[in-house]
């Protein structure tokens, strides 16, 4: 299994933690890989949600009735062969993750080859630490990827969010300047796209390319981490059956 | 060589939901594979028949042939479980005719396990049945089965009224079955398949299906409320079957 079929979850229960960068960043970084990429916006309609930045990416939705639930479980567990990015935003963050878990979501993605990641923003407060140890233990079948955003400075985290599982693995979310940052947080802004990208001066550029190149390594990474633990399940696997 | 069990899924009142209970007790010993059988009382035509047609078999409760083929095999067929729909309006009969074939008798003398299923409707009509049903059965375990699948708004009754209707059957256990959302009902109807197989997506021919995957979640999280509580009230001690291991992976 790879991130390349797999299902992201970008998630935290505190507000304005960087979920809706994070999340538009991996759309980007897989469109510039050349995948298909279907994401979801879970945000209450405002300023600087997902959809407004990548339109023709997101599909705006909301699971407030059973229709907007189809609408996104179903689509989110068909074989379509797109990756899927959702951006939970704090309001949908316990109804979202009650019905993942009462659907058996991440079992059913597993069983369909699908890998759920669940990128999870850290923050020290308590309810966030908490929020995540109750995910550990209703999603077992996801990859967990803590999410370090370094705009709430270094190492200030402890051993709150320990590592659970082989397949726990934290990202580093790096800063990104404040003279770059002005120019992404105008919607619509692609980092795959180019053009997008023709308003910043040249040093500008090449901060926001090296910004990139650090956070696109993060997810190789991580996508190499999902492949090495399948590797050591299925040799466990193995080894078992013998 | 474990005594058989009979199951007898009833209510006085019609559209309380007696086939459904019937289709997740057949699940729920299914999924523990304890061998069961059912019988559906809704001649010509069932419901539970449509849902279950590999174990069950349709018969008219009245007819004498129909009660020797229902009755005079508990003990001789590989089913450790019998489990009897027995069709709207037809309840008290059938405990009468059960009494004077001596069929409540075996259960009072243990030679077989008889336990009752009462399917409670929200009017107090259904109390009444209580009583009526009550001295048929008397030392079988009676369940009382509060079954919220079908309303909206249920037993608004009055909590002392109630309560003094339930206590006139010793040791009558309660349970309540969740609500089940409209869409979801409506989508296992049109599949026809059982519950489980609905959860795991299959059609009726064991093939892989196209089901929502969100009302098989909610599907999913209503059976296994349902299932918890047939635990709760410690349903499989009265078949003693073997323990089986991750039952819970069917229904979550």
């Amino acid at each position: 299994m790879s991130i390349r079929n797999s299902i992201a979850i970008v998630a935290s229960p505190r507000p304005r933690v960087g979920k809706t960068l994070l999340a538009r960043v991996l759309t980007d970084f897989h469109l510039y890989e050349g995948r298909s990429v279907a994401a979801f916006d879970l945000n209450a309609a405002g300023e600087g949600t997902l959809a407004q930045f990548l339109p023709e990416h997101v599909t705006r939705s909301s699971i407030d009735d059973l229709e907007g639930q189809m609408a996104l479980f179903d689509r989110l567990i068909a074989e379509d062969g797109a990756i899927k990015i959702i951006d939970v935003g704090r309001a949908s963050f316990e109804p979202f993750f009650t019905l993942a878990s009462q659907f058996g979501f991440a079992e059913e993605a597993r069983r369909q080859e699908i890998v759920p990641v669940l990128l999870y923003l850290m923050t020290p407060d308590r309810t966030s630490v908490e929020a995540y140890r109750n995910l550990c233990g209703r999603l077992p079948e996801a990859v967990l990827a803590p999410v370090h955003n370094e705009v709430f400075g270094v190492a200030q985290h402890g051993n709150k969010y320990a590592p659970i599982g082989s397949g726990t693995v934290i990202i580093r979310f790096p800063l990104l300047a404040s003279n770059v940052r002005k120019y992404v947080e105008r919607p619509p802004f692609s980092f795959a796209n180019s053009e997008s990208a023709a308003v910043l001066d040249a040093d500008d550029y090449i901060e926001l390319q090296h910004w990139l190149r650090r956070i696109y390594r993060e997810f190789r990474e991580l996508d190499q981490r999902i492949l090495l633990t399948d590797l050591n399940s299925d040799a466990a696997r193995t080894v078992t059956k013998r | 060589m474990a005594k058989p069990t009979v199951i007898l899924i009833g209510a006085d009142k019609g559209g309380v939901g007696k086939t459904t209970i019937a289709r997740t007790l057949l699940d729920y010993f299914g999924a523990r594979h304890v061998p069961t059988r059912a019988f559906d009382t809704e001649w010509p035509r069932g419901t539970l028949k449509r849902f279950n047609p590999d174990v069950t078999e349709i018969v008219d409760v009245a007819s004498v042939s129909d009660q020797m083929k229902i009755f005079d095999t508990v003990s001789s067929v590989d089913a450790k479980v019998t489990v009897i729909d027995v069709r709207a309006g037809l309840l008290s009969s059938t405990l009468q005719a059960l009494r004077n074939i001596g069929f409540i008798e075996l259960g009072k003398t243990g030679q077989i396990t008889l336990a009752m299923f009462h399917i409670l409707g929200p009017s107090i009509a259904s109390l009444e049945e209580i009583e009526e049903t009550a001295h048929f059965v008397g030392d079988a375990n009676y369940f009382l089965v509060k079954n919220h699948i079908n309303e909206t708004s249920f037993f608004e009754w009055n909590p002392a009224t109630c309560k003094s209707y339930f206590k006139r059957i010793k040791g009558a256990e309660e349970i309540t079955i969740p609500k089940l959302n409209e869409m979801t009902c409506e989508q296992v109807e049109v599949a026809g398949v059982p519950y489980v197989s609905f959860v795991a997506n299959k059609n009726a021919k064991g093939e892989t299906a196209n089901y929502s995957f969100v009302l098989r979640g909610y599907v999913r999280h209503w059976l296994g409320r349902v299932w918890q509580e047939f635990d709760r009230v410690k349903l499989l001690d009265l078949v003693s079957p073997k323990p089986e291991k991750k039952i819970h992976q069917i229904a979550g």
